[in-house]
């Protein structure tokens, strides 16, 4: 009996024991998604040259072409200029939505009447098409690096500013109530208390603002003065370079997913409160 | 006689444009270092109330004073909320460590008295967790102790203990009934309960709904220290709690009375036509 008390309850488990449990558990889940999205890019590449062989090399190029194109274009210099253009302007254009939006977003969350007064207008403007604007960013700004940052502008400040704006104006009223209640004024209530509240709905609308300046620059550099990647592009599709118009595509791709993925990871570190253990 | 700290006079309080009235004609003193519960149905007005004394929003009719003065929300009147209502983006120390910048009191002090207090409630070990790592009842704690650490001459609670289970809610009493004999702040309680009325507070005030008002106000003749000795299987516990269902029970014949006066009128008038 006394024997029975002091052992350990059988089925017991030690917290190693089970954190290595969990660690195998999950290292086997990774090594077979990462298995399934190598399987994919292989059919992938496989059906490019299945393409290729059936259509032509107008419709698709041959991966090892692409490749061949990547390595000229890189070593040479072309692409790491059209790059540089091109994050120049997005570069910009972001950080001039992302303050100017975030800080417009914050009055119009934080004082309702100036909301009310600029609703309307806010609300035309945010559903006109962005590319109704390119003609008049033309006669404003010209066509070159100025008038493609205005434009990219233009693309990213409505959803930062209207996710700003909500994150704010929804700010957990119970909150604010305990802040108010607390004798909290109303500077310190939109700095501690909604500001905080809103960080999550401002993340996501910065992360929407920069997918959109990336299509922006790309817009930007097709329709103003050819430049950049986008300008890069072009000059392949027009030629019908379908090889080297692949491999500028590869690097927008690269360049879209990096950047939202340093979005998503920064919106997950300052949100790591709402995270779960 | 003590000058009341808290004192309300025919307080009237009406919302949405004066289509609701939440309060009618309501009247009772709060004396310093008393511990007061308001009880009533839903609806009958009690968070108002506490909303009132806080300061938070102005009654349209009457006077309130808590200390003499037009109430506001400051250094001497803190609340403890149904939910928690903790910041969930700062530690539980940083949650007293606002309420305490908001006092005025500089960094190095606020920490080491957001760790006493967290002490005093038996959380020391949470300091540096967030509120989703602590369950409701710790939660409900750490609300607890952010009130005390601004040590107000006026605790508010409204419902505080609500949402918590049984037990959980039993030890917190005792440790606001401890709490409050060593520090003596005035409370002004807001439950549900009859039986939590009776158990913490020196008198209570009963209110009745629709329009809200007072019922009556009784006094709760037991010895302190309740926690110690406790009363509720005395005969003097179980009058007053019949007295105050008895009360309530009348309430609801009334409710009744009110119910079978609106179905004599035909019932189109009252339901919404379908569609
Ligand atoms: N902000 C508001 N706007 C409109 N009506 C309100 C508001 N706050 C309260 N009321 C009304 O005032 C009355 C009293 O509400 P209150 O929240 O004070 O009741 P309560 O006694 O706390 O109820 P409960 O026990 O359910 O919490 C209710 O009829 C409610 O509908
Ligand atoms: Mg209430």
């Amino acid at each position: 009996m006394s024997e029975e008390t002091v052992r350990a309850a059988p089925g017991t488990v030690s917290v190693a024991e089970l954190e290595a449990r969990g660690r195998k558990r999950r290292q086997r889940e990774g090594t077979l998604v990462l298995g399934a999205q190598i399987l994919l890019g292989l059919g992938l590449i496989a059906s490019m040259y299945v393409l290729n062989a059936t259509s032509g090399k107008l419709f698709m190029p041959r991966p090892d072409d692409v490749l061949a194109q990547s390595i000229k274009l890189w070593s040479d210099g072309t692409m790491l200029k059209a790059l540089g253009e091109s994050l120049t302007v997005l570069v910009f254009g972001f950080l001039l939505s992302a303050v100017t939006g975030s800080l417009g977003g914050a009055i119009l969350g934080g004082f309702r009447p100036v909301s009310r007064v600029l609703d309307p207008y806010v609300n035309a403007l945010n559903s006109t098409p962005g590319a109704a604007f390119i003609p008049l960013i033309i006669v404003w700004f010209g066509l070159y690096t100025e008038a493609k940052v205005v434009l990219v502008w233009n693309a990213a400040f409505f959803p930062i500013l209207i996710n700003t704006a909500s994150g704010i104006a929804n700010a957990d009223r119970e909150l604010v109530e305990m802040g108010r209640a607390f004798g909290a004024r109303r500077t310190t209530l939109f700095w501690n208390v909604m500001l905080p509240d809103a960080l999550p709905s401002i993340l996501s609308g910065l992360r929407i603002g920069a997918a959109i300046s990336t299509v922006g620059t790309v817009i930007a550099e097709l329709t103003m003065a050819q430049s950049g990647l986008g300008g890069l592009l072009a000059q392949a599709g027009n030629r019908f370079q379908m090889d080297k118009y692949f491999a500028v595509v590869i690097v927008l791709m690269a360049l879209g997913t990096a950047i939202t993925a340093g979005l998503r990871f920064a919106e997950r570190r300052i949100g790591a409160w709402r995270v779960t253990t | 006689m003590t000058e009341p700290l808290i004192a309300l006079q025919h307080v009237g309080k009406l919302f949405g444009d004066g289509l609701v009235r939440a309060l009618s004609d309501v009247s009772f003193d709060v004396r310093p270092g008393e511990f007061i519960s308001l009880v009533g149905p839903s609806g009958c007005g009690k968070t108002t109330l506490l909303r009132i004394i806080n300061g938070l929003i102005t009654p349209e009719e009457g006077s309130v004073t808590v200390m003499g003065r037009k109430p506001e929300p400051g250094p001497d009147l803190a609340m403890v909320f149904q939910s928690a209502r903790l910041l969930p983006w700062r530690t539980v120390s940083g949650n007293i460590e606002f309420a305490l910048a908001l006092r005025g009191h500089d960094k190095a002090e606020r920490r080491q008295r957001a760790l006493a207090l967290l002490g005093a409630v038996g959380l020391r070990d949470f300091a540096d967790a967030f509120p989703h790592q602590l369950s409701g009842g710790m939660q409900q704690r750490v609300g607890l102790a952010r009130a005390l650490a601004v040590e107000p001459k006026v605790l508010l609670m409204d419902e505080p203990f609500a949402a918590l289970d049984a037990m959980t809610r039993e030890v917190l009493r005792r440790e606001l009934l401890q709490m409050w004999a060593r520090r003596r702040m005035a409370i002004v309680f807001v439950t549900h309960d009859i039986d939590e009325a009776v158990y913490l507070s020196q008198r209570i005030v009963l209110l009745r709904p629709r329009p809200g008002r007072i019922d009556e106000v009784v006094d709760v003749d037991l010895p302190e220290q309740r926690w110690e000795d406790d009363p509720r299987a005395t005969p003097a516990f179980a009058a007053l709690r019949n007295h105050l269902w008895d009360r309530i029970h009348a309430m609801a014949r009334d409710g009744e009375a009110l119910e079978e006066l609106a179905g004599a009128f035909p019932i189109e008038s009252i339901e919404k036509p379908e569609r």
